[in-house]
């Protein structure tokens, strides 16, 4: 006998659903191919035939997986994708910029750490210790709205990455400006810029955030599949 | 054959009917509706499942899991009090659009 739940777990792998919701959908579907599968052979087909079969007759997978996912969500999936990563990462974002804001304005001013680069890294400590935080409240919302554990950690780096598309975006109109107005770019110093800025803007904070993120998810993120709680 | 417009209006209306008589799991629900109506309504996955889970959410049936003789986990389907509620009229218009239809059929070959 194939190991259906297996099977089916396999195709049904990007359902985005809570993981004791997704567990029950993927039971039950198990539990359907499982009884096409036994009728078969019962009528006489041989055991490869009927595995064939009976995959056949649940036809396209991701149809079957949206179909799912609009039946459980009450919607289309650009209301789940909403819930699940642009509103709690746009929520950690708020919260960065006010915490970011909150310690500028309560007089926290910013690390400078030196290297032997051209330029020096700007970390500000008080704020990057509150980004763990922040970055695990962004991964508990979008885990409880049953985001994926990609979808989770990426809607608690969500301020980093929002930071670093504006960051790449301003340069490029900046030189353009500059240019439009006639002053000379020297390109190695606005790379360096953006290494450094990036550094101390982007990338410590992300991890910062993700840290947090993975923390959330291991600590309070997790459910109890509703099935075993159907089953005690 | 009927066509798949039809068929997904009618298919609430069968599935509530079917439930009535006894709670059900999909895979005996989906046979007994193509049995019953000797093939012309049938489901697939991404069809069957979906509506069990909308017509759950408006509850009108609910799911439970239960150990069936064999020792097998299936969820069962049962109709509520709102699904028998709901049954009634479902068949009410489904029963007028009929005649609306055989009247119209009949008229247009006279």
């Amino acid at each position: 006998m194939p190991d259906w739940k297996n099977i089916v777990a396999r195709r049904l792998d990007l359902l985005s659903l809570p993981p004791g919701e997704k567990a029950d959908v993927i039971a039950e579907v198990a539990a359907h191919l499982e009884e096409t599968f036994c009728e078969m052979r019962r009528c006489g087909f041989q055991e490869e035939d009927a595995f064939r079969r009976t995959l056949g007759q649940a036809g396209n997978w991701k149809s079957v997986q949206r179909e799912i996912l609009f039946a459980k969500s009450g919607g289309p999936h650009m209301g789940t994708r909403l819930r699940q990563l642009w509103a709690p990462g746009l929520l950690g974002m708020a919260l960065s910029t006010a915490v970011l804001f909150g310690f500028l304005k309560f007089g926290f001013h910013p690390r400078i750490v030196y290297w032997n680069g051209p330029k020096n890294i700007l970390v500000y400590v008080p704020w990057l210790l509150s980004l763990p935080v922040l970055g695990a409240i962004a991964a508990c919302f979008s885990s409880r709205e049953g985001g994926s554990r990609r979808t989770v950690l990426l809607a608690s780096v969500f301020p980093a990455l929002a930071f670093a598309v504006a960051i790449l975006l301003m340069f490029p109109i900046g030189m353009v400006i500059e240019r439009i107005i006639g002053i000379p770019i020297d390109f190695i110093q606005v790379a360096t810029v953006i290494l450094t800025e990036g550094i101390g803007w982007i990338l410590v904070p992300a991890v910062a955030l993700l840290v947090g993120g993975l923390l959330a998810q291991f600590l309070f993120c997790r459910r109890p599949p509703s099935q075993s709680t159907a089953l005690s | 054959m009927i066509a798949p417009g039809i068929k997904r209006g009618t298919a609430e209306l069968a599935v509530l009917s079917v439930l009535q008589d006894a709670p059900l799991h999909g895979y005996e629900l989906a046979r007994r509706i193509e049995q019953q109506t000797n093939g012309a309504l049938r489901f697939t996955l991404a069809a069957l499942y979906p509506m069990l889970y909308r017509m759950e959410q408006q509850r009108w049936i609910r799911g439970s899991w239960e150990t069936s003789a064999n020792g097998r986990r299936r969820r069962c389907y049962r109709l509520t009090p709102e699904g028998k509620k709901k049954l009634a009229p479902l068949r009410r218009e489904w029963a007028e659009l009929f005649r609306a239809l055989e009247r119209l059929t009949k008229v247009a070959h006279a």
